[in-house]
């Protein structure tokens, strides 16, 4: 990329005629500005300073000397990015020592020979330039590189939710189940104390994990899946199954093993019907034994279960829905996580307005 | 150039060549700061700082008239003024004495000789 900004050259020295040299050996190369003494460099620099190629600075001046703008332009980390080149009659081996500590990039005896200060100049100027190009290149190919890395993510995640949509077709859900699933949970961690612990990063790795919580349900029956009415005991126990068959499931997809969410997923798709007294499945877990957000995806999934229309029920209002959750009729919750879901859930079912509306 | 100008100024002590290749062959501006020479306070500043014994004084005069010599490429000049920088640089006045009047009959040769430019 060419840069459009012209190269500018900094010449700081109280001689008229050291500018004057100066100047008439890059004028040609450079835009030069001039300044008389430290005083006057400084406040050029803080003016100037994104477009400064330069800085030939001289050491003995009165007022501010060379060394005390080279020590400022350090502490601002300025010699970093502007080269910085000491013009001194003095080849003292202390001020050199000090200079270069300071970030000086070279120092040039005087007087100077034209052709030696414009090589060593202008190699230097050329090497911070390359480093600048360098430097958006790599930044170029990073944000490049994260946008790959965020289309890749969107795509398993799309993916995942493509299965899990599959699955739930089977049993005449809509696919606006796993959704909402996904974003009850979410919003539950991301609101309220319950996510306390968890970083935005694992509370997106937990929603896609949400996302695939009933993969099990693959190796159900038909007849068994959309039965409409109460399943036999023989019955509900092969349904039961489903929460052990998804867990297994995701085990055995290797790009799922190894996904960052699937230490989640497994878990969810296993404990989901879990309940805080162990009257659950299939583990028969009590209380914190499964993790809160397992506990959250539950409700999630109950309460979704409620308020939509299934082959084996109709819809009950959200008042409803949530008396029986709090009544304990779909098994006992956790009593914070109840706490917290009754302060959500008013936002909850803006979920399903649109539908609703329809 | 001409001839006769360059004869004066190597007359002066200049290194007509080395001087012009620092201004990169620009005549006007070497001769524009040639003939300011003789105007530069410095080296009365230098005398009067040395006579009073102001060792910083001096130093700053020397080193500035050092600067130029350089420049103009004044070599008997600079190399002069040079030595007595460092004197004085030391703070050693007296050495800054004693070469006083060598460094004042070298200065006067050269405004002698730029003074016939005019």
């Amino acid at each position: 990329m060419c840069d459009p900004r012209e190269e500018t050259l900094l010449i700081v020295d109280d001689e008229e005629i050291n500018r004057a040299i100066l100047a008439n050996i890059f004028e040609k190369e450079y835009a030069i500005i001039q300044a008389e003494d430290g005083q006057a460099g400084l406040r050029a620099i803080e003016i100037h300073c994104d477009m400064l190629s330069a800085i030939l600075l001289d050491v003995v001046m009165p007022h501010v000397n060379g060394m005390e703008v080279l020590r400022k332009l350090y502490q601002q980390g300025l010699t970093e990015k502007i080269p910085v080149f000491l013009i001194t009659a003095d080849a003292a081996t202390s001020t050199m020592q000090e200079a270069y500590s300071l970030g000086v990039m070279d120092v040039i005896l005087k007087p100077v020979v034209p052709y030696v200060v414009r090589r060593r100049v202008n190699s230097v100027v050329e090497l911070f330039r390359a480093r600048r190009r360098l430097g958006a290149e790599v930044e170029r190919q990073r944000d490049q590189l994260l946008l790959q890395t965020q289309q890749m993510a969107e795509m398993s995640m799309g993916m995942v939710e493509a299965l899990s949509t599959a699955i739930e077709f089977r049993s005449d859900e809509s696919g606006e189940h796993v959704r909402r699933i996904h974003d009850i949970t979410c919003h539950l961690l991301r609101t309220t104390s319950l996510g306390e612990g968890l970083t935005d990063d694992q509370i997106r790795l937990i929603g896609v994990g949400a996302v695939t919580h009933d993969v099990g349900k693959i190796s159900i029956p038909d007849a068994v899946l959309n039965k409409r009415g109460r399943l036999t005991p023989e019955e509900f126990e092969l349904m039961k199954t489903h929460t052990v068959k998804g867990a297994e499931l995701l085990s055995r997809i290797p790009q799922m093993r190894e996904h960052s969410s699937y230490q989640y997923a497994y878990d969810i798709a296993l404990h989901h019907h879990e309940r805080w007294d162990g009257g659950g499945y299939p583990h028969h877990l009590v209380g914190d034994e499964t993790p809160i957000w397992t506990q959250v995806v539950s409700l999630a999934d109950v309460y979704d279960a409620l308020v939509s229309k299934r082959c084996y029920k109709d819809a009950f209002a959200a008042d409803v829905a949530m008396e029986m959750i709090l009544d304990g009729q779909c098994g006992v919750f956790n009593p914070r996580l109840l706490a917290c879901f009754r302060r959500a859930e008013p936002v909850l079912r803006g979920l399903y307005q649109p539908l609703k509306g329809t | 150039m001409d001839e006769m100008k360059r004869k004066l100024l190597l007359e002066a002590g200049i290194d007509v060549d080395e001087a012009l290749g620092r201004f990169l062959g620009n005549e006007a501006l070497m001769m524009k700061f040639l003939l300011r020479f003789p105007e530069d306070q410095n080296f009365s500043r230098l005398r009067q700082s040395v006579a009073q014994g102001d060792a910083a004084g001096a130093f700053e005069a020397a080193h500035t008239l050092k600067g130029v010599a350089g420049n103009l490429s004044m070599g008997t000049l600079f190399r002069q003024i040079s030595a007595q920088v460092e004197d004085l640089r030391a703070g050693n006045v007296a050495a800054a004495a004693d070469k006083m009047p060598a460094l004042e009959e070298t200065y006067s040769r050269t405004l002698a000789a730029l003074q016939q430019l005019v």
